[in-house]
């Protein structure tokens, strides 16, 4: 009865158009936050090295061909880089200057073997724990981390040898010895894959294999830093990419490519969920608008209420209730429109090359709980106040 | 419950000239269980005194206590409570619900104590005349009808007192009697006290005290 007598008979027109800019507004929102964590989070766990991070050299060019102009890296340089806002970290990648023999040591696996290069980059743009990424001369396995194109050539190798192929938890299993040479000294290391990377086109060993490796076994060049590790912020490739161009540095392109995607898709959704959010506050604000109204056209009943003996408290419950509703049935529309959605847009994608993962994001179904929350609050706040005033 | 009227003086009243007799300005007890007669003419302020008594307007001067409670103390749950169980009200401009049937307009207010059965709402009507409105929705009823459903309504729940607004403003003599007749049952029931305000004109109410504005 109470109901027939307050929402009854009322003009809903803009109660719906209402419901219409929240739903459409809750909808873009779950969406484009779910996007922006998934491809925040893509590339994360398949690389050792942090998503956002690259290494660069001086472009080649025919100057540099012949002389004319320097490739390696100064630290006036290194240090204009590190000042840089979008930028979080700059290192240099410490070269071998003494001679590495790599070989396979492992009755599982067939003998090859071959002079390599190494590389060691500061431990902080690592994805991996500093006790396991160590090394000292008592000890008798070296940790490294293995470009990933190395498995891939391994995996042709095995098959053209009629050997099934190894996934990345069998080759970390894999022995590989390590012989550091200079003249008339040898000394060989047992190796143990811990990780891979894209990023890094050599062998990766901790820093202080390669000051042993320095100090015990140079051939007395001079070592010049020719590559930089950077570490830029999330979502601001395009800066980095730009900055790179200035300066006539270059980057593996498969790195570029996924930065600059990862950037474009991030900035595109995060023009959807400011717009979102917009509209959610926009619809949020004619909703408790509509309770006003609601509320003002019901004025004399409302106080006609109280003076007949109706607690405030249940006629505010009344309406709290009624929009609790109402808001229920804006996140449930929401929720079952953006898995459709979901659905769609994980296929496309997936077509295009870029699998996202599939599950849920926290922290999207975090914001819808937040805006149904805030929505109730509110609502709850303004009919106590339109309703208290009536009495 | 002693209602006690202490140098009350409404603000819409102040200009006005008031006699030696008016309660307005004056200390006036109102025992409990009294049959009061408050007799005045138009814009004295009868309902004025039912608005200010019944805690619907704070603009005057004075106090007004509850049984030694000033009542603008009290709390909206304590006035709650008081609307439903204690003081029941006709209002001059009766204030049903328009939208609302007769049944519905009466069990809105019976479900709040449950006080009557749906049958005694309708023996109610039926005595009063008016037992076939009983689903006409209350705004297409007369002013007489539907001041027949409010005292109804305003019979529909426990009370010590009742206050009355020109109840029968609306009503010929021979309906205003069977209503007079109603009030009195219950209030004796109700072991309750009576303040029923008229325009020179008692009903044949049987009353203790006279009150002038």
């Amino acid at each position: 009865m109470l109901e027939k007598l307050l929402f009854k008979n009322q003009n809903k027109k803009q109660l719906y158009i209402a419901i219409t800019g929240a739903f459409l507004g809750m909808t873009f929102l779950l969406t484009s936050i779910h996007y922006l964590v998934k491809i925040n989070e893509y590339g994360k766990g398949n690389d050792i090295l942090g998503p956002n991070t690259i290494v660069v050299q001086k472009r080649v060019s025919n100057s540099t061909s012949l002389g004319l102009t320097k490739t390696d890296f100064t630290e006036k340089e290194i240090d204009k880089l590190r000042k840089l806002p979008f930028i979080t970290e700059v290192q240099p990648v410490i070269t071998n200057s003494f001679d590495v023999y790599f070989q396979t040591n492992d009755e599982l696996v067939p003998y090859f073997s071959s002079d390599i290069f190494i590389q060691s980059i500061h431990p902080k743009f690592l994805d991996v724990k500093t006790e396991n990424w160590n090394w000292s001369p008592e000890q008798k396995t070296l940790p490294i981390i293995m470009p990933r194109d190395f498995l891939v050539m391994l995996n042709t190798f095995m098959s053209a040898n009629g050997i099934p192929q190894v996934s990345d938890d069998i080759a970390k299993q894999i022995k590989f010895k390590i012989t550091l040479k200079r003249k008339g000294k040898k000394e060989a290391v047992d190796a143990k894959i811990i990780g891979f990377t894209n990023t890094v086109s050599s062998i990766l060993v901790p820093e202080s294999y390669m000051e042993y490796g320095n100090t015990y076994f140079s051939n007395g060049k001079e070592q010049l830093i020719t590559q930089i590790i950077i570490s830029g912020k999330e979502n601001q490739f395009g800066k980095i990419e730009e900055i790179l161009k200035k300066k006539g540095l270059a980057a593996k392109n498969d790195q570029m490519i996924v930065g600059r995607l990862k950037s474009i898709v991030s900035t595109l959704f995060s023009v959807v969920l400011g717009i979102s959010m917009i509209a959610v506050f926009l619809s949020g604000l004619v909703l408790i608008q509509f309770l006003q109204l609601l509320i003002s056209k019901n004025s004399y009943e409302v106080r006609t209420l109280m003076r007949i003996g109706y607690p405030p408290k249940k006629i505010i419950h009344l309406f709290r209730t009624y929009f609790i509703k109402i808001f229920g049935i804006i996140a449930l529309l929401s929720a079952i429109t953006f898995f459709i959605f979901k659905f769609f847009i994980d296929r496309i994608f997936s077509s295009g090359g870029l699998n996202l993962s599939t599950e849920i994001s926290i922290l999207s179904i975090f914001s819808l709980c937040l805006a149904y929350f805030l929505f109730i609050i509110v609502s709850q706040k303004t009919a106590k106040k339109e309703i208290l005033a009536e009495f | 419950m002693q209602i006690k009227l202490e140098n009350i003086m409404p603000n819409p009243l102040r200009s006005i000239q008031h006699g030696k007799e008016s309660i307005w300005g004056q200390t006036t007890i109102l025992e409990p269980q009294t049959k009061i007669l408050l007799n005045a003419s138009s814009g004295k302020g009868k309902s004025t005194f039912l608005s200010t008594v019944f805690g619907l307007r704070n603009d005057y001067d004075g106090s007004i206590y509850y049984d030694d409670k000033n009542i603008k103390s009290l709390s909206i749950e304590e006035w709650t409570n008081i609307r439903q169980q204690r003081i029941s009200v006709v209002f001059q401009d009766l204030q049903l619900f328009p939208k609302l049937s007769v049944k519905e307009n009466l069990l809105l207010k019976n479900e709040l104590t449950n006080k009557k059965s749906e049958s005694d709402l309708l023996n109610e009507l039926d005595l009063m005349g008016i037992k076939d409105k009983w689903n006409q929705s209350c705004g297409t009823l007369s002013m007489g009808q539907q001041q027949r459903v409010a005292i109804i309504r305003a019979l529909s729940q426990p009370f010590e007192w009742i206050i009355l607004d020109e109840p029968f403003s609306h009503l010929d003599e021979k309906n205003a009697q069977i209503c007079m007749e109603m009030i009195t049952q219950e209030v004796k029931k109700e072991n309750a006290g009576v303040i029923l305000t008229s325009l020179n004109d008692d009903f044949n109410f049987n009353f203790d005290v006279e009150l002038k504005l």
